[in-house]
Order: structure tokens, then sequence, then C-alpha cells
């Protein structure tokens, strides 16, 4: 029994950290796998929903609808943002990077301006549970799930639908797709708006789990540029999972060992290393694996 | 002669006679500044010139090399903190705080010798350097932010957390301490040379491969140089420029905190490059100059607005002038001298 419940909390552990990286990074992959740039606003969007979803909540919604509100909010925002600036950088990866953090900046200092510097915060739904000597958050187990459930709708997303089939065929080659009748436009519209309604979807879910403040969003973009890092841009579900199962697997035993800040560290360590073997990522590695057996069947 | 065409070479801002002149002028109206300035106004003047050697790292990084960074902060941290602890501890030796700035920017050296051969030796791509330097510059500013108490001192000198380190002491050379006027002179000295420096560095032979790696790597290398090596070379110079500019700080101001490594400040490189424009040393350093004058001002006004003008500033440079608002100036008035020139003939 004693053994049964430690495993148990080492899974969760582990559960919990390859959850908010993914859900962290979720939205950052999307728009890095189309069009190759990094959204450096992506924190600053995070902060936007959990604002979103503290204001909704106030109003006397449940927490899912806010969460749902979040999501549309943002995005619509990323499409706002991708109409009238981000358009203009596409092939100009540095400059796009440059922009984008002029963005966050007036983001974070407008937030500040508008709303002041704390909003109330959302109580944690959910009790906890017991197992054996831990104790484990029931909202935590529900990221865990939605998390996998986001993957799952992700990948239904990008393999199932007109839209899913549109967008892989421009990230791989834009020119032919655009010739071949796609308007790629919309598509990198519509994957901008999606990468920022997933940032703001996240931002929602972790609202509980943080203070609601302007600057909120700089704690999440470090571990969520390094699970890009590490992700890659070949293909945006392989990355994302690849990356947060691989760093977490780093994370959880040194962040419980050695404290939080050292995770943190030795999730840099691990970035710089892997990203030595496999400098496109996770994702091209895996992504080239999978072809080479194709091959020798 | 050969010396002399390494600073009038083309890669800059400015070539002709006149140019020349005024800059002269120039270096002489900031050397006769104490005739004119009182002590508080030069010091004020020293902050604003401090910061210039690290936006000309990151504009020979960025605009010469193709090399965008976004952590220069963290060298200019690792640089200002080791500073204050190796010259803290040795206080009373006339020769600590030379000892320290050693130290400072050899551990710049060294970190981003390290950082950088991860990166370029692993051939990432384009994206990946400026995102892994900026986690660097969160990362040290977490640490030191958790530093405070009194458990984490270095010898006897503590690390403060976010208040942070207090009572570094002024730069001293000998029986000879750097405050007031002679700290000004230190500065402008500091500054002039890494400004010629750098404008050596791009009209030299290096400079011709650096501009060959922003146009097109893959062609660089087949031409036989090793563009690793090289771009690495570009980080350290970057790095050690950074570090060069939080030694100035930390003698400036006597104390360092970590938000001095933060997001906001880690933006501010960046801005200033982009709104000089990142493929010119001179349009970099002027504009570096100014904004470091608006924001100190604005900021020491109390005003709230400093970081939404930033903000906007550079949204609106990267939409508008794209090659920033010095290059774009200098371009229109060549090419006015230029119609003129043709008008008579």
């Amino acid at each position: 029994m004693e053994e049964f419940s430690l495993v148990i909390s080492v899974a969760y552990q582990f559960g919990t950290n390859a959850a908010f990286l993914l859900l962290c990074a979720l939205g950052l992959i999307v728009i890095l796998g189309m069009m190759n740039i990094i959204n450096l606003a992506h924190g600053e969007l995070m902060m936007m929903g959990a604002y979103t979803a503290s204001l909704s909540y106030q109003a006397g919604l449940p927490f899912p609808l806010c969460v749902a509100v979040s999501f549309l909010v943002v995005g619509f925002v990323g499409a706002v943002f991708e109409r009238l600036v981000v358009r203009r950088f596409y092939g100009r990866e540095l400059s796009a990077l440059v922009v984008t953090w002029g963005i966050s900046l007036l983001l974070s200092q407008g937030t500040l301006m508008v709303f002041g510097p704390f909003l109330p915060s959302i109580p944690i739904p959910g009790g906890s549970l017991d197992v054996g000597a831990y104790s484990l958050s029931v909202y935590w187990l529900i990221l865990i799930a939605v998390s996998i459930a986001v993957v799952v709708a992700l990948a239904w997303l990008y393999n199932r639908t007109t839209f899913g089939l549109h967008a892989r065929a421009t990230m791989q080659d834009a020119a032919m797709a655009r010739a071949l009748g796609v308007n790629t436009g919309r598509i990198y519209m519509l994957t901008f708006s999606l990468g920022a309604g997933l940032a703001g979807f996240s931002g929602a879910l972790l609202a509980p789990t943080a203070s609601i403040m302007p600057f909120m969003g700089q704690q999440f973009v470090a571990p969520a540029f390094i699970t890009v890092v590490v992700g890659g841009a070949a293909n945006v579900i392989a990355g994302a999972v690849g990356s947060s199962v691989l760093l977490s697997l780093v994370r959880t035993p040194v962040g419980f060992y050695l404290g939080a800040f050292l995770g943190l560290v030795a999730l840099l360590l691990a970035a710089l290393i892997i990203i030595r073997l496999m400098p496109n990522g996770v994702s091209a590695a895996l992504q080239r694996w999978s072809d080479r057996r194709a091959q020798s069947h | 002669m050969k010396y002399l065409a390494l600073l009038t070479g083309p890669e800059d801002i400015g070539q002709s006679r006149l140019f020349w002149a005024v800059f002269v002028l120039l270096v002489v109206n900031f050397l006769a500044g104490p005739l004119w300035m009182s002590e508080f106004e030069a010091s004020n003047v020293s902050y604003y010139l401090l910061n210039l050697p690290m936006a000309l790292g990151l504009c020979l990084l960025w605009g010469y090399c193709g090399v965008l960074s976004f952590g220069q902060v963290a060298y200019f941290g690792i640089a200002g903190y080791l500073y204050g602890i190796i010259a803290g501890n040795m206080r009373g030796d006339p020769w600590g705080p030379l000892l320290g700035e050693v130290g400072g920017l050899a551990a710049c050296a060294v970190v981003s010798a390290i950082f950088g051969y991860f990166m370029f030796y692993a051939r990432v791509q384009r994206w990946i350097v400026p995102i892994l330097t900026l986690v660097l510059a969160l990362l040290l500013e977490t640490f030191l932010g958790q530093t405070a108490g009194y458990q984490w001192r270095v010898g006897s000198v503590q690390l403060g957390g976010y208040n942070g380190m207090t009572g570094i002491p002024w730069f001293q050379l000998g029986d000879l301490t750097f405050f007031g006027y002679s700290f000004y002179y230190y500065v402008v000295l500091v500054v002039l040379v890494s400004y010629l420096g750098c404008r050596a560095l791009v009209n030299s032979h290096h400079g011709k491969v650096m501009l060959a790696m922003r146009e097109d790597p893959l062609r660089t290398e087949l031409l036989g140089y090793d563009i690793r090596a090289r771009q690495l070379a570009v980080f350290v110079i970057a790095g050690v420029l950074a570090g060069l500019s939080g030694l100035l700080y930390v003698q400036w101001g006597n104390y360092i905190t970590p938000s001095q490594l933060g997001l906001v400040q880690a933006a501010l490189p960046v801005i200033w490059v982009a709104v000089g424009g990142r493929s010119k040393l001179l349009a970099v350093a002027i504009s570096a100059y100014a904004l470091n004058w608006i924001t100190y001002s604005l900021s020491s006004a109390g005003n709230q607005y400093a970081l939404v003008i930033i903000g906007g500033l550079l949204v609106a440079v990267m939409l508008f002038f794209p090659d920033g608002i010095v290059v774009t100036l200098a371009r229109n008035m060549n090419r006015q001298a230029l119609a003129r020139l043709f008008r008579r003939g």
C-alpha cells in the first residue's frame, strides 16, 4: 500500500509537470509550426485569458464557461493582431519576434493602467484527494485530463478536418498550397487566432493556481519557451507532447529533491543538451524515426 | 594608414571629412562637458552613455551578423554582480576594483562561450538563439531574486534578493578613485574606445565575413569559413560588451537589483538597436543615447507611461521604419546630397 501511494504520487507529480508545460506551450507551438515565428506576447495573452476568466467569474459565470469565454476573447484579440501587425512580418522571423515583444510590453503595461495592480483571484475548484500519506489536488487531476483532451482535439482538427488538411499543406509548402487554391492568408489568420485562443484558454485554466496580475505572464514564458525549443516546429502535436513528457522526466526528480527553481534550471540545461543532439527538436527526430520505419516496411 | 582605413571604411555611417570633423567636435564637446555641466548633470550624461557598449554589442550581433539575442542583460548582470562580489570583498585594496572588472568580463566571456557553443555548434534555427538567451536572463533574475537573507552572501558581500546588492565600490586604479567628473571622463573614454573598436571590427576582414553570414550562411560556409566559430566569436564579443555596460552601471550607481536582468530591461537593448537601425553602429549609438535620456527623464518624473511609450515606439518603428529611424534619415540625407550633386553636374 505504501509503495502504491508513492507510485501514485510520483505519477501525479510527473503528470502535473507535463500538463503545466503542455498548457503553457501549446499556443506557441501551434503558431510556430505554421509560420515559424515565436509569439513573444504569449505570456501576455495568457494573462489576458486569466483576466477575462476573473472578470467573467466575478460577473457570476460558472468557471468552465469562463474558460470558454477566455478562449474566444483572446482568440479574437489574436486575429486582430494578426491582421494589423503580425501579417507584415511573415518571412522575417527575427523582426516578428521583436514586434511581438513590443506588443507584449504594451499589453502588460496597458493592463496595469486600465485594471490596476491585481484582480480578485479565482478559488481553486475541487478539493483534494488523499492517497496514503499523499494528498492530490482534484483540480490538477482535471487539468491533466483537460490537457490530454486538448491534444486529442488538436489531433482531430489537424488530421480530420478540411482546415487541418489545408493547414498541413500550408505548413509543408505555402506556395504550392496557394497554387492549389488554399487561401493561405486565411489559414495564417485562423492559426494565429487558434494559438492565441489556446494561450487564453491555458491562462484561464491556470488562473486559479496563480495571482492575477498584469505581469503574471512572465512566470509562464520561460517554461513555455524551453518546451517549444525542445519540441521544434516539424510537427505540432508530436513536438508539444514529446517535449513536455521529456522535460517533465527531467523536472520532476530535480524539482522534487532540489526545489522548484533548480527544476527550472535543469529544464534549461536539458534544453541545451537536447538541441545539441537534436537541433530541430524532438518533433523532427520523431518524424525522421517514423519515416525510416515507414520506409523499411 | 591601414588602421585609419579600418575606421573610415564603408560599413558604418559617415566616411567624409565633414563627418569626421563633426565627430571630433562632438568628442571635444563631451570632453569639455564638465566646464558647463554640474557634477549631477555629468553623472546623468554618464548614465545615458554607459549603456552604449551593450547596444553596440547587440548591433554587431543582430545587425551585422544576423544573430539576435534577447538576453544581453544577463551578461550585464553577471558582470555587475561579480564586480560587486570581488571588489566588495577586496575593499581597501587599491587594485580590487580592477580585479573585479577583469573577473566580471571573464565570467561574461566564459558564460557566453559555453552558451553559444551549444547553440551555434548545433546549428539551431535562427529563432532559438533569442529565445534561449532570454530564458537565461529570466532564470538569473529568478535566482538572484530569491537570494535575500544572511545565508546568501559571498565572503562579506550579501546578494540581497530583490532589494539587490548595495554599497558596491567605485572604480579605482591604485590611488585614483573614479567618481563625479573623473567617472564621467572614464565612461566617455570607455564608450569611445568601444565604438571605434566595433567600427574597426566591422570594416576588417572578419567584418566582411560577418556581413556574408548575415546575407547567406550557407554560401559563406561553402566559401570555406567556419561560420559556427565566427558566430560564436561575435556572440562572445557582444556578451563582453554587455558586461562592460554592467560594470559601468554598478560603478555609477553603486548598486544593482535583479530587475536589471528582467523581461522589461531585456527589451531595452533590442529597442535601442531597432529604433536607431540595426545595420549601422553609429545609428544605434545615437538612438541608445537619446532613448536612455528620454526614459531616464520620463521615469524620474514618475511617469507610468514610460513602458507603454517604449513598447508603442518599438511596434511603430518595426511597422513604419523597419530599417530604423536614424538609418532611414541618414539614407535620405545622402540621397538629397547626391541629387544636389547631379543637378550641378
